[in-house]
């Protein structure tokens, strides 16, 4: 024990050698990375390697705090990589150009290449190595990271999600997360570098976010964005590269991979549900039944209160959302029902299935909100994680037996998002105020205090950067590919 | 007035609300203002892009002071605040930009992809709104940390309770009350309620005769009271006295030999006596000593593990004539409770046959026995009369008239002969709780505690009484509220709304109800009902066998206390359709 005590006493090394290595491997690498993908960010090489360097340097200065770990430094650099994107090459200078309104959106989309240039070139490997040094500098206590459970979970995640798409990889040969690679003769090759594929990012998921994960919503947050990022990574630049075909960054092969975009979306929040059902599991099966750590309520009570409050804060969400719906003449697609369900009828089982949605909301999310500017973000993830899961993929394949998930039909689905995200926010709240007014019994027990803290996320963990970069590329995404 | 406003504040302060109210005020006003002034700093960025400046300068304002009001924050978090700021953006150009602000032009919404996209520019304008105010709002709350030290942190110490409210009994009357009393005070933590119970879990009575009958475990219709109840205080002790005028409670420990170094006083503001009845035996001493009482789940697991000693006994015997009280069991008192425990022992006794093979089913024999002309008399004339017809059917003996005045082992006495039997279950009387007698307070001829329409006893202030302890008389029929579960679940609820109208100076509640009808089981799926129409409540529909049984079912299912308890109670109603019934015996506590 004591020889573990001085191991871990002599790992970090000094704070002030550290003090300076963080900033400077920051800047080095903003610029060098910069200069490398100088033409995706259209700047001459000068301006990309001062404006790489600033990036480093900022990133470091806002950032490295957070990033305690690789998962976490990767969601930080993502999320702030296409915050500064979306400010700066694609907004403000535009804006400050005098670039008129109605061509800022072609002109953004012109400079999709950059986007995936900030988020590949700047974003990620900033973001992973800031991680790194965090892991090693942090001081203080810190959750235990299990290698082998997030390989071993991760893996199985990710092989089981990689299932789902079996059934198009056999009858249409459509692998999404294959796309970007040029397709070879024999089916079971495909099939198998598929799973593989399905296997690396669900491991590569177990890895990151191992600690970062709390709840089956938060998992499957931070499986949306690992599923966009890696849309940008795989099949936009590391398919083509190993395939010895040149990167394409533009806009027209996004648009063109927008099927194994929604793919890859699918795809993260499966693996993200999986593995934090399969963790929580453990937990639940052999941690919390284990009567030395019974809680005053056992898991049971904990579920019937999260689907009464969800489906309560689902169904005043669908009444708040209806309005806005009706006045816009598309509430029966809101639900996803197609257009055979009019009237006070479709009224009727669109509020149904609010309530039902709202119950997987207060499964999913319960405890990840502590506050309003906490809880309405997580809404909104959860409206948009809806979107793409019901009128993108799960409607259509109940009532035609095909997902249509080319950029043209999400184009005409997007007012639907509109209606997912306000539905989102305000069952969000609801369940919030609900929750809280539940807690306000349970903490006049002093026991509880501490065990419901424990259960809120915290300040400083990656899930702001999350939310921007799902929200933003989520909703932005079909937006200028469409 | 001002002596009105002081006494509250005096009140206030001494539960810590008065502080706890400022400190909540300083907080929110330190933050809004925080809030405003960033939200103005960075409302530009939507004048510019939003169309008219000064209606992006007021959404930059207000949203701002929104926000921060409802953020708990943190120090130096500007990374989570720039994140967070610019996440939130997106759902407010959604909502503001695509959908509030064409509605509020008199245009109708930009509902279509093109349309969305013509409002992208305004996108670029909320996330950069979004995350300079993230920022700003940071650096001015650390700003007003240095300048006038951190936020009032919200108080951790308890203050004491300044009202003490306790009740006493752990039946559907205490339990209830005690429910409702969470609900209507919430988290105020000036409020103490105590709840004082002999047992420390509710028992669901409308389910007793099935465990007696070996058809329900007996902990599956029971709920913990503290499980149950989230911030009251729960004592298991007995109520050894009260005193009205000192205003405390009396208390003895349960633990034989223990009751001296277990007594407590515990004072009290509001009294609630929810007591109810135990059994009553009037001037049979010897009946007292030899009969069964049904009131408790120690009574309904006696009766059952002496019906399986009966047959173990009888199995044994091999003259026919000694074998006869053996299987002879009798219940006195044909109301539900009675009818009930007959159904069920008719067919526990005759279901468990099987596993003795020596006994015959001709000497099993299951006798009620009844003062008046027919049974069931809180159903109609024709339902006691189905539910007689039905229960000999299935082999119940009936004795109508018939009065029990004695007992003697191996005989039970009526005043028309007699009955060799060594069981005799007593359902035939009640009579409200011995502390009851003892309070010097008006009482009706049964025993039970006067109360007015509020639910109060009239001579004593801030003492209030209900269920079978009370006579209750409904303020709108005037007559005399039945002393049933289904009232006092009811009376619980009325009485709970006006001990807290009453803490809270407000006008309180009368008491009525009306009956909703009435189910009794008498054997193998077959039931009786009698349920009062909606909005008629004159009218009453009546069932019988089957649907009946569903009904008794499914609504007791949904009145059980507790999803755990009603999961194990369908899996034991499930298991009794493929399995006998369990005949092993267990401990017997008498």
């Amino acid at each position: 024990m004591q020889q573990k005590e001085s191991v871990v006493a002599q790992t970090p090394p000094s704070p002030r050698i550290w003090g300076w290595i963080e900033p400077c491997a920051a800047v080095f690498m903003g610029a060098f990375a910069a200069a490398l993908g100088r033409a995706q960010l259209g700047a001459t090489p000068a301006r990309s390697v001062i404006f790489g360097a600033l990036f480093g340097l900022f990133f470091w200065w806002g950032c490295s705090k957070r990033a305690d770990s690789p998962g976490a430094g990767l969601v930080w650099g993502l999320g702030f990589s296409a915050l500064m994107w979306l400010l700066i090459p694609a907004g403000t200078v535009r804006l400050l150009n005098g670039t008129q309104h109605s061509i800022m959106l072609s002109d953004a989309r012109a400079r999709f290449p950059a986007l995936v240039g900030h988020l590949i070139l700047l974003g990620m490997p900033l973001g992973i190595t800031l991680g790194i040094f965090g892991a090693v500098r942090s001081p203080g206590p810190k959750q235990t990271f299990h290698w082998g459970r997030a390989i071993v979970v991760g893996g199985l995640a990710g092989t089981l999600s990689g299932l789902v798409f079996s059934r198009w990889m056999y009858e249409g040969r459509f692998y999404p997360l294959l796309a970007g690679i040029p397709e070879v003769s024999s089916r079971s090759e495909m099939a198998a570098f598929h799973f593989l594929v399905a296997l690396l990012i669900g491991a590569s998921f177990g890895l990151l976010f191992q600690t970062g994960v709390r709840g089956l919503g938060s998992s499957m947050g931070w499986g949306l964005g690992f599923g966009i990022f890696w849309w940008f990574f795989g099949p936009l630049t590391l398919f083509p590269l190993l395939s010895g075909n040149g990167i394409d960054w533009s806009a027209d092969k996004g648009t063109a991979l927008f099927g194994s975009l929604i793919g890859h979306i699918i795809y993260g929040l499966i693996l993200g549900v999986i593995y934090a059902g399969i963790d929580r599991a453990w937990v639940r099966l052999f941690i919390q039944s284990d009567p030395l750590n019974r809680q005053p309520e056992g898991p049971g009570v904990h579920i019937l209160q999260s689907l009464g409050w969800g489906a309560l804060a689902g169904l005043v969400g669908g009444v708040a959302a209806s309005p806005v719906l009706l006045a816009t003449g598309v509430l029966p697609r809101v639900a996803g029902l197609g257009s055979g369900f009019p009237g006070v009828t479709g009224l009727i089982i669109h509020l149904a299935t609010s309530a039902v949605i709202g119950m997987t909301y207060g499964l999913l999310f319960r405890n990840e909100g502590s506050s309003l500017s906490a809880g309405v973000p997580w809404g909104c993830v959860f409206g948009l994680i809806w979107w793409y899961l019901g009128p993108m993929t799960m409607v259509p394949l109940i009532f035609t037996g095909e997902a249509d998930w080319r950029a043209n039909a999400a184009s005409a689905l997007l007012p639907l998002l509109i209606g997912q995200l306000f539905y989102g926010a305000v069952t969000a709240t609801i369940f919030l105020l609900l929750e809280r007014r539940y807690q306000g019994w349970l903490l006049l027990d002093p026991r509880n205090s501490a065990r419901e803290q424990l259960r809120m996320r915290p300040v400083g963990t990656p899930a702001p950067a999350l939310w921007f970069f799902a929200l933003c590329l989520g909703m932005l995404l079909p937006i200028l590919l469409g | 007035m001002r002596s009105g406003v002081d006494h509250l504040r005096k009140g206030w302060d001494k539960a810590g609300w008065y502080s706890k109210a400022m400190n909540q005020m300083r907080r929110s006003i330190r933050r809004t203002s925080i809030g405003i002034l960033a939200g103005g700093l960075a409302s530009p960025a939507l004048a510019f892009t939003i169309g008219p400046w000064n209606l992006g300068l007021l959404f930059g304002i207000a949203l701002g002071g929104i926000y921060a009001a409802s953020l708990r924050p943190a120090s130096r978090a500007y990374a989570d605040n720039l994140m967070a700021g610019a996440a939130l953006s997106i759902p407010l150009w959604s909502l503001i930009s695509v959908v509030a602000l064409p509605i509020f032009a008199g245009q109708a919404p930009a509902w279509s992809a093109e349309g969305i996209r013509a409002h992208f520019p305004a996108l670029m304008g909320w996330v950069l709104y979004g995350a300079i105010f993230g920022v700003i709002n940071q650096g001015m709350s650390d700003w007003a940390t240095t300048l006038w030290g951190p936020e009032a942190e919200p108080s951790t110490a308890t203050p004491a309770p300044i009202t003490r409210i306790v009740i006493l009994g752990g039946g559907f009357a205490g339990m209830k009350t005690a429910q409702c009393l969470e609900e209507l005070l919430k988290s105020d933590i000036s409020m103490h309620i105590t709840l004082v119970s002999e047992t420390n879990a509710l028992l669901f009575t409308p389910m007793l005769a099935e465990v007696a009958g070996s058809s329900l475990e007996p902990s599956h219709i029971s709920a913990p009271l503290r499980s149950s109840l989230r911030r009251t205080e729960f004592v298991r002790a007995r109520t050894a006295g009260i005193d009205l005028e000192k205003r405390f409670v009396l208390l003895e420990g349960i633990t034989p030999g223990a009751a001296l170094a277990e007594s407590r006083e515990i004072p009290y503001d509001q009294l609630v006596l929810a007591l109810g009845a135990v059994p009553n035996y009037p001037g049979m001493p010897k009946v007292e000593e030899l009969a069964f009482n049904f009131k408790s789940l120690i009574d309904a697991i006696r009766i059952r593990n002496h019906v399986i000693e009966m047959f173990e006994r009888a199995d044994r015997e091999p003259d026919a004539a000694r074998r006869v009280p053996l299987l002879t069991f009798v219940v006195a008192g044909g109301g539900f409770a009675g009818v009930e425990l007959a159904g069920a022992l008719n067919d526990f006794a005759h279901g468990i046959l099987a596993d003795y093979p020596h006994l015959r089913r001709d000497e099993v024999r299951v006798v009620l026995v009844h003062a008046h002309d027919r049974i069931l008399p809180e159903l109609s004339e024709s339902l006691g009369h189905y539910a007689r017809t039905k229960m000999e059917e299935r082999g119940v003996e009936f004795r109508l008239n018939a009065r029990l005045t004695d007992a003697r082992p191996g005989i039970i006495v009526l005043n028309e002969g007699e009955i060799r039997s060594e069981t005799l279950v007593w359902t035939a009387g009640t009579t409200p709780s011995p502390i009851i007698k003892a309070l010097n307070v008006e009482k009706d001829k049964h025993g039970a505690v006067k109360v007015n329409a509020y639910l109060a006893i009239s001579s004593q202030a801030c003492v209030w009484a209900l269920g079978d302890c009370a006579a209750v008389t409904d303020a709108k029929s005037g007559k005399p509220c039945p002393p049933t579960a289904q009232f006092a679940l009811r009376e619980a609820v009325t009485l709970a709304s006006n001990v807290a109208a009453h803490l809270a100076g407000r006008p309180m509640k009368t008491f009525h109800f009306d009956s909703l009808g009435a189910l009794c089981v008498i054997g193998h799926q077959t039931a009786c009902a009698e349920l009062t129409v909606p909005f008629a409540r004159t009218r009453a529909v009546r069932f019988s066998g089957l649907l009946a049984w569903l009904m008794w079912r499914g609504i007791y299912l949904s009145k059980l206390p507790g999803l755990e308890r009603k999961i194990r109670v369908l899996f034991d109603w499930i298991v009794e359709l493929f399995f006998p019934r369990d005949i092993v015996q267990t401990i017997d506590l008498k």
